[in-house]
């Protein structure tokens, strides 16, 4: 059985527990044993990555070598921290200088970062640990007549360089996953956007725009649902059909890969933190 | 100087600072050169779409012209979401999201942060992760209801020693 260190990153736990637990349960259910790393730190994305490249790749830096002390590769659930991780992660691997002013500062506490380990997103567990064809035999209770709209997130898949997640202009990994178990892909403008979440610290209103742009394109193609690979995108594009902007239209549930595939592969709603979801997704979970 | 420079002077189209020189020796910067000012970037990006205000082509522009403490000043360069779809479409490979990334590096060394990241910045560096104040009790049940540990154990200890190393004096600098 394959074993990973799962790298929470900050949101996750606080904002959308319920994607941390289907993640450890449909894992386990597919053959993938996870264990949380403890005593890790921010990965600094988007706020110390914008004022200082050495301490952005100190603080990655630390999870990385905490996972080496595992021997273990990581698995992140969250695109800033898959995407940070990643880029310290070749920044380290093609920089000597900044490898060794790193490790200094490691040093201190008996951590060192030697470039052992690999960093994996959840959708390349899905693809390459578990493969289409091992999740297709583990469906036990296929959906029906649903139509599910992916997003992707943009720190999961770009730079496609460095990430090396999925197909940057035209991913598919969700689309497979959702076909695979019974459900209904469906194609729509602006797949590979932005939810606009980035945004909401410098600009809410033009942020939350971008998240409604999105949403408004997915009805368009009358989707029953949303399914997601990134805590923020998740958050995001339930937040934004909220409040006096969205208007009364009907609401698209939004659901995280795992709490969408466990259900098809006989998993409680319950063990999924199905009840804790913003926007109900039972009536496509029901779908069978 | 040629023959030809002398009866015909050449245009001249020098930037008023050395700033994009500046950018290209900075760690994310190097390919600033590249720019050919297409507007493929503003063309792709979600921000430009949504406000007049920022348009990527311009704020690279701007930088190519020298214009240095307009750019450092300006919030600008912060409002790249750095989604990358700009970088995914640009025929010269010019990476808008980590030169923006090199400008407010610079930007944040001569004290212009927006206030927004420098609280974030130094309560990550106080508590060692981003949500300790929103981490109530009402959470923890969910966790617990869901089976998952409620000890975060988050680690405070590294980031006091990242802040003590490279933000002296807080996170201005």
């Amino acid at each position: 059985m394959k074993e990973y260190a799962l790298y929470t990153g900050c949101t996750t736990p606080v904002r959308l527990p319920a994607y941390e637990r289907a993640v450890e349960v449909v894992l386990e259910k597919l053959g993938v044993r996870l264990t949380t790393m403890k005593d890790a730190n921010c990965c600094g994305a988007q706020y110390v990555e914008s004022v200082n490249h050495v301490a952005f790749a100190a603080m990655s830096g630390r999870i990385l070598a905490i996972a080496e002390s595992m021997d273990m590769d990581i698995l992140a659930i969250c695109g800033a921290c898959s995407g940070s991780l990643k880029h310290v992660k070749h920044d380290l691997d093609h920089n000597e200088e900044l490898r060794n002013e790193v490790n200094a500062i490691l040093e201190e506490e008996g951590l060192k970062y030697t470039g052992t380990v690999e960093v994996k997103h959840l959708l390349q567990i899905f693809r390459e640990d578990i493969g289409y064809d091992a999740i297709k035999s583990a469906i036990v209770n296929p959906y029906k007549d649903i139509r599910l709209a992916a997003h992707y997130g943009c720190h999961v898949t770009r730079p496609e360089e460095i990430v090396q997640v999925d197909d940057a202009e035209n991913p598919t990994i969700i689309d497979r996953i959702v076909e695979a178990a019974g459900g209904i892909p469906v194609d729509y403008t602006g797949k590979t956007r932005c939810c606009g979440g980035p945004l909401l610290a410098m600009d809410e209103e033009v942020g939350n725009a971008i998240g409604r742009d999105k949403i408004d394109n997915i009805r368009k193609e009358n989707a029953d649902g949303i399914v997601t690979a990134c805590v923020f995108c998740d958050i995001q594009l339930t937040q934004v059909q909220f409040g006096d902007e969205a208007g009364d239209k009907p609401k698209i549930p939004v659901i995280t890969l795992p709490q969408f595939l466990g259900p098809a592969l006989g998993i409680d709603f319950d063990s999924l933190g199905i009840h804790l979801n913003k926007i109900s997704p039972t009536p496509i979970l029901e779908s069978h | 100087m040629t023959e030809q420079a002398k009866s015909d002077p050449p245009i001249n189209h020098a930037p008023s600072s050395s700033f994009a020189k500046e950018i290209e020796q900075e760690p994310g910067g190097e390919g600033i050169m590249k720019c050919i000012q297409c507007g493929m970037c503003t063309a792709s990006c979600m921000v430009a779409s949504m406000t007049e205000r920022y348009r990527p082509r311009k704020l690279i522009q701007k930088i190519l012209l020298g214009k240095r403490e307009e750019v450092l000043n300006s919030e600008l360069p912060w409002l790249c979401m750095t989604c990358r779809l700009c970088e995914e479409r640009c025929q010269e490979d010019v990476d808008l999201s980590e030169i923006f990334t090199a400008v407010r590096e610079i930007a944040a060394r001569e004290g212009h942060i927006p206030p927004v990241f420098q609280n974030t910045i130094e309560k990550v560096l106080e508590d060692g992760w981003l949500l300790n104040d929103a981490y109530t009790d009402f959470e923890e049940d969910d966790r617990s209801d869901l089976g998952l540990d409620t000890d975060l154990g988050w680690n405070n200890e590294f980031v006091k020693k990242v802040k003590k190393r490279y933000f002296k004096g807080g996170a201005k600098k």
